[in-house]
């Protein structure tokens, strides 16, 4: 075995992923761990994107792998060959009617694979990738929908730090109202004292003219008394007078 | 020669030739022993050729020629008469 290449390394192997145990026997196993530790479950690595390779569909490329360094390139199938034909020759395998029928099995199979194996490898992969869309989409779905919760709560909060201008409002609100009473009320009691003083005002001015025409009326009464007879006919004559003259006068002017 | 590591964490192919049988014997033979080896030998195939991504038809083949292989080594005893020539 390789046993001794593997003392040498083990001293310095580090622990690699478990996939290196993968690597096939030919490869150098300076990383190949043993079973020591706890494998850690979490969190789960992904998926692999191929399976092991393999050649023909039957044998694993490590096989070839593993005679590459003694035989190169066409030793594992010099090796088929070379077992194929040792087993008919000495009838290890015989051959029989089935033989026949299963050749004919088997190239209908090989020729159906390579004819529609890529379509149903799309049509399968098409439905891996709408459940793995549906969950994704589940997943985006929830997220999106706390995320949600959380903005509104974020709102709420700053909503809660403006609670003040409600409340700036209102005390505007009342202390306007209340200016407005004080002013009307003002204003009330302007009228009112104007009102009265106004009263005052009109008595005064009513009995001061009361006071005049009574005067007035007196002091005509004395003096049309004052005016005798004789007075008066002589005032009317003068008076007839000069209303002659004047008619003359102005009878002459329109004529010049 | 003493190895750093205990003998009974090696792998089979890690481990020397004169640590065989005592290898061998310290291996669980319980029937839990035995159904856990099969449990990971089915795991290691699973995980590595079906359990992908983008499988293809080598995972399922490969068990099929196995199978085909088993059931014509157990059905040799009969074959035999049927060969063409008595002497190879």
């Amino acid at each position: 075995m390789l046993s001794r290449v593997v003392l040498s390394a083990a001293a310095t192997a580090a622990p690699a992923l478990k996939n290196a145990a993968l690597l096939g026997p030919g490869a150098l196993q300076t990383a190949r761990i043993f079973h020591t530790g706890q494998p850690s479950l979490a969190p789960v690595p992904p998926l692999p994107e191929y399976g092991g390779k393999v050649r023909f569909g039957l044998i694993p490329e490590e096989f070839f792998q593993f005679l590459y360094p003694k035989t190169g390139v066409t030793g594992p199938y010099m090796l088929g060959t070379g077992l194929i034909l040792y087993f008919l020759s000495k009838e290890i395998y015989v051959v029989t009617a089935e033989t026949f029928s299963s050749i004919a099995t088997i190239g209908l199979l090989i020729y159906g694979i390579k004819k529609y194996g890529p379509s149903v490898a799309e049509f399968a992969d098409k439905l891996n990738e709408d459940k793995l869309a549906k969950l994704e989409e589940a997943k985006q779905a929830s997220i999106k929908s706390i995320q949600d919760a959380i903005d509104m709560e974020k709102a709420q909060q700053a909503l809660v730090q403006k609670r003040h201008y409600l409340f700036d409002v209102q005390r505007n609100n009342i202390a306007m109202a209340l200016e407005v009473t004080y002013r009307e009320r003002l204003h009330r009691v302007y009228r009112e004292v104007k009102n009265r003083l106004d009263y005052h005002i009109s008595v005064q001015n009513v009995t001061r003219r009361k006071e005049q025409e009574h005067m007035i009326n007196w002091v005509e009464k004395s003096v049309v008394q004052s005016i005798s007879a004789q007075q008066e006919k002589e005032t009317i004559a003068k008076c007839i007078q000069d209303l002659k003259l004047l008619a003359k006068k102005a009878q002459a002017q329109p004529v010049m | 020669m003493a190895s750093p590591v205990p003998l009974k964490e090696k792998r089979l192919l890690d481990v020397r030739i004169s640590e065989l049988p005592s290898w061998v014997l310290m291996r669980d033979f319980t029937p839990m022993g035995i159904a856990g080896a099969f449990r990971r030998g089915y795991d290691r195939y699973y995980n590595k050729y079906v359990n992908v991504r983008k499988g293809s038809v080598a995972g399922l083949s490969m068990v099929l020629a196995a199978y085909v292989v088993f059931s014509y080594c157990l059905s040799y005893k009969e074959l035999k008469h049927e060969r063409l020539r008595k002497y190879h």
